[in-house]
């Protein structure tokens, strides 16, 4: 696994810092070049299908995300 | 499905409906975002747009057309979005590109639950070596505590692997996830296995 990959791995993720005042982003997104930020939209839009599809709820890691700041 | 159902419980502040409104609104937001995905992190966005929807909902006014709360939500994102790249200048973004970039809508179908789909997954998932299984199963976890998912230094940290290790297991057990299910017939983002 290369940097660029290792990266984008991890901005596909669902995770991202809580703040209450600005957007915090994932701190490897500023690591990547403009094909590595598509690539990881695009697997993160995958990954999210995938976690949606297997949870009881139908929840993405994103709707988790959202779910625990609002709880 | 008008997702609009959901609108009356939701301004009464019930959490599970906002969850089965996002269920079915996330992949549609998140798609209309897909234009500024070199300029902003568009999960970071997506996260602060629904919370937005969420806070703003008790207050918002449908038009009477399908759909409308999801089409707000969709503004809020793109406006977000628009502001992030206005905010950060993180390029010379020009009007009429903004612009553009607003006015392509992308709408996609959401995804229904599909008890099928989640057996196959739940049958491939027992197929995989150990340590990719961990790694998908710690990725696929939400804190106990919170709710929320972790990061993936405190997951590796969890599983007692180095980040990057964690990440490889991570990769070959969604890659392997997609070639099992491809096995059961089962068509999946094409992302997952490259």
């Amino acid at each position: 696994m290369n940097d660029d990959e290792r990266l984008i791995e991890e901005v596909a993720g669902a995770h991202r810092p809580v703040s209450r005042d600005a957007l915090r982003y994932h701190p490897a997104w500023h690591d990547l070049d403009d094909a590595g930020r598509m690539r990881a939209f695009e697997l993160g839009r995958a990954l999210r299908r995938l976690e949606a599809a297997a949870d009881p709820e139908g929840l993405s890691l994103t709707a988790r995300a959202v779910l625990a700041q609002i709880r | 499905m008008d997702l609009d159902v959901y609108l009356p419980a939701i301004r009464a502040r019930d959490t599970v409906a906002f969850g089965r409104w996002m269920s079915g609104a996330e992949l549609r937001i998140r798609d209309s975002l897909r234009s500024f995905a070199t300029v902003v992190d568009v999960e970071a966005v997506l996260q602060e747009s629904l919370l937005r929807v969420w806070h703003v909902a008790p207050r918002f006014e449908p038009d009477g057309r399908p759909d409308a709360l999801l089409r707000f939500g969709v503004r809020i994102a793109r406006n977000l979005a628009v502001s992030e790249v206005r905010r950060t200048k993180s390029r010379p973004f020009a009007d009429d590109e903004l612009e553009a970039a607003v006015a392509s809508v992308a709408v996609t179908q959401h995804d229904e639950p599909d008890p099928m789909l989640r057996a196959a997954i739940a049958d491939c998932r027992e197929k995989l070596p150990d340590q990719p299984r961990r790694a998908l199963d710690a990725r696929l976890s939400t804190d106990e505590a919170s709710g929320a998912p972790r990061n993936d230094i405190d997951l590796a940290a969890m599983l007692g692997m180095r980040l990057n290790t964690f990440l490889q297991n991570f990769t070959r057990a969604r890659r392997l996830l997609a070639e099992c299910l491809g096995k059961h017939g089962v068509r999946i983002d094409q992302e997952l296995s490259s």
